[in-house]
């Protein structure tokens, strides 16, 4: 009897496509852009076709999918965010009051919300980066917990009731198109930004902050940085949700906001951003369709955390990327 | 043998489908109810319950008459979580959404908990055009909504108290209190959520400043507060005499539980959720008499000998699911919403939206709660008689684990009685 | 009035020493930060009433069996999932996150929120002390506070196991050497972690009522007690304690309930401006600052 194993060979295609002969034909040309040109054309053709009630599926999708992104993002400088929704409420604060208080349209208050709420969360989270391992993850949990409790007391920005009546987007398509937009552009992006030397850095950090300090690079600087444009991007989720649902209030710093988008990054594979999105893009539907059973979905966000992290952590995407570029057969062993 | 399975199968396959067809030719489509709440919670749960008895019970004489046809009632529940304190309010409008888009509902019931939620949800019914029976939700917020604009939030009716009747009966039984012992000092304890805060605030000032009490002290509590020691010790040093308490959050037991362990010389008279049903005795191993609650509507959770309907709503809970309603807000608006709809569907003779609504606008029935009618905020009214409008109860534990219903008058089983150990001030 | 809000603090500090004591003692032995935490506390309260509600045992049986089996939970916990991705700290971190949610969330699913899910008082009445009543159970929790401080200070420095702990956790490698199993020790002290869960679980319980949010608030509470107080340092965490459990009372007292969180997130912001290692973080201060 032979003994057999399984080998993994890298297709053709991904061979002939790796070069300047990508060019010679559609099919290479295709295959290295197909997996690009999917997510875009899911995003622009698919809204339309869709009922009105998985319309607001695939905004969310959107939302928790740039969650996850910053999520990611922050996980590739070692920084490991219990908190999401600090970001996410920061920014739906921030353009709720830009509305309420000055009056901003929405085009306006999204991106200054963003920026100011990424400011914000940096400027409370500055005094943990100096601190590495569990710190940041600690610290990220109690904050948007506390900060309801300072909201509720001093009874600021509408107190437990919240502001609102307040800018809606001009139209429903305007609202899918803008956050669908934004999430490729921070998927694309920030792909291209980790991809070059910064996130180089950035990674390096994750891997081993010693060694980067003592190659001359401030890695607090590097890491404040990270945070900034993450809570930005979780900013800017959250300031659009609010000009969404006219409503801002206490619950946009609930601890929803903060375990899907984990469960996403944690489920599609932390690494590339990609994993991040295909993993909200996988969970939100999911969890709509799940929605029959209450709460039991969050239960299943925890065992897809443990189980994930566990036993599949480099999660779906790069199990999908393997069967993209990878074939495998049984062969015998001598 | 796989050729005479499949045959088999397929054979069974159309058995089913005749058969099928046929219980369906034979039962008429049921009007589906849909029911999106907080099922995780005590009032959402017996809620529910409440409504599935009364749907059995209607659908036992056959259903319900549109137009010339008998059609049975089918219940469509879910969770829709927004009394948990995690949950964003757009999720629960989603769910609502979900229900509405899916199930396709002649009617909502019980609704939201939370009045944020359930004034987001306004806009969302609206614009389905679905008549909601709200149950739970209680500030007077969206009273004021539907007034302002009644052609486009006309769906929405709500048949249990809100806070303005609350502040009523608090009142009520505070001047009962007042007159045989001779009580003045308050010290108001409230959650810090909409309802609670306004009721607090009415009842002060329509109340407490014109009938010569002194509030000696007011203190909100965020929701989960799980230490009062503080407050109880300010209680008894500024010499209150009674503590109105105004909680719906499980952890406002540990209230009574301190009310309890500290010996605070105070009578407690209030609206705390946990007091609310039978089980409470057991609950507080027994040590909460004397204590006074209000309960949101007659039958969830206590009935009046004077009002039949009531006990027997009572026993029919309880023999229907093994266990007594422990909820003091919700049960019985919610299994009397069901028959309001049923007679206002049949007077209809139609299951349209705007026809439905303008037959509950005309509401006049009697029922668990006393006789429902709807004004023009679509709320329906309550008073003290229940011969004109819908009525509360305010009952007071008695120390040997009993409940005697001692507001309103009418219906009065019995009078306060002082705790023991406090002395009345006249 | 001051004298009865002293002895409310006094207790209030015992309560938040007992929640975080045993996180503290885990990440202090192992290194692993139990996010866990909260649902293990809570699992042991549930377990305790399940007992004696549903199977009728007599309660102090339950509450022994309770603690038992959650220790036990500890020990599977580390055993089966924490042991595969050991020194990983975002997967530890992430792993033991998802299992107190699952945990939580599933009680709350299965209907377990209610205020008849609450433990009876383990010693009944109170005494009027100082112009204050304070109940027995109180005194109890005191009790126990003290010790358990006492009785793990003993632990750790007097038993071949505690010096082990010890040992682990001033350096791995060299314990290795002496020949101590680090995923022994570790199982243990997630175990032990868990059982200090368990046994803050049954004597606060009866001052209030079992829910799952009493889970995150736990863990909320624990997290700010070690932040401000360093991690693991046994120290600190008594220090801290008494820190935020005075502040929290007498702001309460003197300035509003709405404050208490508060003041704790201005204690938690302050102390990580100025030390972020913590109060007591001495030794773990290069370790945790690089």
């Amino acid at each position: 009897m032979t003994e057999r194993r399984r080998e993994r060979i890298d297709r053709g295609i991904k061979k002939r496509s790796e070069d300047v002969f990508a060019l010679a034909s559609w099919r290479e040309m295709l295959y290295l852009a197909g997996p690009r040109l999917l997510p875009v054309a899911l995003v622009l053709f698919l809204p339309p076709l869709l009922s009105p009630y998985w319309q607001k599926v695939m905004l969310s999708v959107g939302v928790f999918g740039l969650l996850a992104v910053s999520w990611d993002l922050l996980a590739q400088a070692g920084m490991i965010s219990l908190g999401q929704a600090l970001f996410f409420g920061m920014g739906a604060y921030g353009a709720g009051l830009l509305d309420r208080y000055l009056g901003m349209p929405p085009f306006l208050s999204l991106p200054i919300a963003a920026v100011l709420g990424g400011l914000v969360s940096t400027l409370l989270l500055l005094p943990v980066l100096r601190l590495r391992g569990i710190y940041f993850s600690m610290v990220t949990l109690i904050l948007p917990l506390m900060l309801v409790r300072v909201i509720e007391a001093t009874k600021i920005f509408g107190g437990t009731e919240g502001l609102s009546g307040l800018t809606p987007w001009p139209s429903v398509w305007v609202e899918m198109y803008l956050i669908l937009g934004a999430l490729l552009a921070a998927l694309f992006g920030f792909r291209r930004m980790l991809a070059a030397d910064y996130g180089l850095v950035l990674k390096g950090i994750r891997d081993n902050d010693r060694s980067v300090t003592s190659a001359g690079i401030n890695i607090y600087v590097y890491k404040a940085q990270a945070l900034f444009i993450a809570a930005a991007v979780g900013g800017f989720a959250g300031a659009f949700m609010t000009h969404v649902y006219l409503f801002v209030g206490m619950p946009v710093f609930a601890l929803d906001y903060s375990i899907l988008p984990i469960a996403a990054a944690v489920v599609g594979g932390p690494g590339g951003l990609a994993g991040a999105t295909l993993g909200a893009a996988i969970l939100v539907p999911l969890s709509e369709a799940l929605r029959g059973f209450g709460g039991l979905r969050i239960v299943f966000y925890g065992v897809f955390l443990v189980v994930f992290i566990v036993a599949v952590p480099e999660g779906i995407f790069s199990f999908v990327r393997r069967k993209y570029h990878q074939f495998e057969r049984w062969v015998e062993v001598d | 043998m796989k050729r005479f399975g499949g045959r088999l199968s397929l054979a069974s396959v159309i058995c089913v489908a005749v058969l099928g067809t046929g219980v369906m030719a034979w039962a008429a489509e049921p009007i589906v109810l849909g029911v999106p709440t907080s099922l995780g919670f005590l009032e959402g749960k017996e809620s529910l319950r409440a409504v599935k008895m009364a749907v059995e019970e209607i659908n036992a004489t056959g259903g319900v008459m549109v137009g010339d046809e008998k059609r049975p009632f089918a219940v469509e529940s879910l969770d829709i979580r927004d009394a948990a304190p995690g949950v964003p309010v757009p999720d629960a409008l989603l769910g609502i959404e979900k229900i509405i888009l899916e199930k396709k509902p002649a009617a909502l019931l019980v609704g939201p908990f939370r009045s944020e939620a359930l004034l987001a949800a306004m806009d969302l019914i609206a614009k389905h055009r679905v008549p909601m029976l709200g149950t739970i939700a209680m500030s007077p917020a969206s009273e004021a909504k539907i007034k302002e604009k009644p052609a486009k939030y006309k769906y929405i009716f709500r048949l249990c108290l809100n806070a303005k009747y609350l502040v009523k009966y608090l009142a009520g039984s505070m001047a009962f209190i007042k007159e045989r012992f001779g009580f003045d000092k308050v010290y108001i304890l409230n959650q810090d959520v909409a309802w609670a805060r306004k009721t607090a605030e009415i009842t002060t000032q329509v109340y407490f400043d014109k009938a010569g009490w002194t509030v000696v002290g007011h203190e909100a509590f965020p929701t989960g507060t799980t230490d009062f020691s503080s407050a109880l010790m300010k209680v008894r040093a500024k010499g209150a005499q009674v503590i109105l308490p105004i909680f719906d959050m499980p952890q406002s037991g540990i209230l009574v539980k301190q009310w309890n362990g500290m010996k605070v010389p105070a009578v407690m008279a209030g609206f705390i959720s946990p007091l609310a049903g039978p089980g409470a005795w057991k609950t507080f191993d027994e040590k909460i008499g004397g204590a006074v609650n209000c309960n949101f509507e007659m039958g969830s959770a206590i009935s009046s000998e004077k009002m039949e309907q009531s006990v027997e709503f009572l026993d029919a809970y309880e023999k229907r699911w093994g266990e007594p309603i422990q909820a003091g807000h919700g049960p019985a608006p919610s299994y009397e919403s069901v028959y309001v709809l049923k007679e206002a569907i049949e007077r209809a003779g139609s299951l349209a939206p705007d026809a439905v609504v303008e037959e509950l606008e005309k509401t006049n029935r009697t029922g668990v709660m006393g006789q429902i009618h709807f004004d023009e905020g679509h709320q329906a009214v309550y008073d003290i008689n229940p011969k004109t409008a819908a009525v509360a109860a305010v009952f007071q534990w008695t120390s040997d684990g009993g409940r005697t219903l001692v507001f309103p008058p009418e219906l009065a089983a019995g009078e306060i009685q002082l705790p023991e150990g406090l002395k009345p001030a006249k | 009035m001051l004298i009865g809000t002293a002895i409310y603090a006094l207790i209030n500090s015992f309560i938040l020493a007992l929640m975080a004591m045993g996180f503290n003692l885990t990440f202090g032995i192992s290194g692993v930060a139990n996010f866990a935490y909260g649902a293990f506390y809570v699992m042991a309260a549930y377990g305790a009433w399940i007992f004696t509600h549903k199977a009728g045992l007599p309660y102090g049986v339950a509450v022994m069996l309770s603690i038992g089996l959650t220790t036990m939970g500890g020990a599977l916990m580390y055993r089966f999932v924490l042991m595969r991705v050991r020194g990983q700290t975002l997967s530890e971190v992430i792993a033991t996150f998802g299992m107190g949610l699952a945990i939580l969330e599933l009680f709350r699913y299965m209907g377990f929120v209610g205020f008849e899910y609450t433990l009876p008082n383990l010693v009944e009445g109170s005494v009027f002390f100082l112009g204050v009543y304070v109940d027995y159970q109180r005194l109890l929790i005191v009790a126990v506070g003290a010790l358990m401080v006492v009785g793990l200070w003993l632990f750790t420095r007097f038993t071949s196991l505690g010096l082990a702990f010890r040992g682990i956790a001033q350096d791995e490698r060299t314990a290795l050497t002496f020949g101590m199993d680090p995923d022994r020790i570790a199982t243990i002290a997630v175990a032990f972690g868990a059982g200090l869960a368990a046994i803050a679980a049954v004597v606060i319980v009866p001052l209030g009522t079992i829910s799952p949010e009493e889970g995150y608030d736990v863990l909320i509470k624990a997290l700010a007690v070690c932040i401000i107080g360093g991690l693991g340092s046994t120290g600190g965490v008594i220090a801290a304690s008494f820190l935020i459990g005075f502040a929290e009372r007498f702001t309460d007292a003197y300035i509003g309930s709405h404050w208490t969180m508060i003041v704790s997130l201005a204690a938690i912001l302050l102390v990580l401006a100025v030390k972020p290692s913590g109060l007591f973080g001495h030794q773990k201060e290069l370790e945790e600052r690089i």
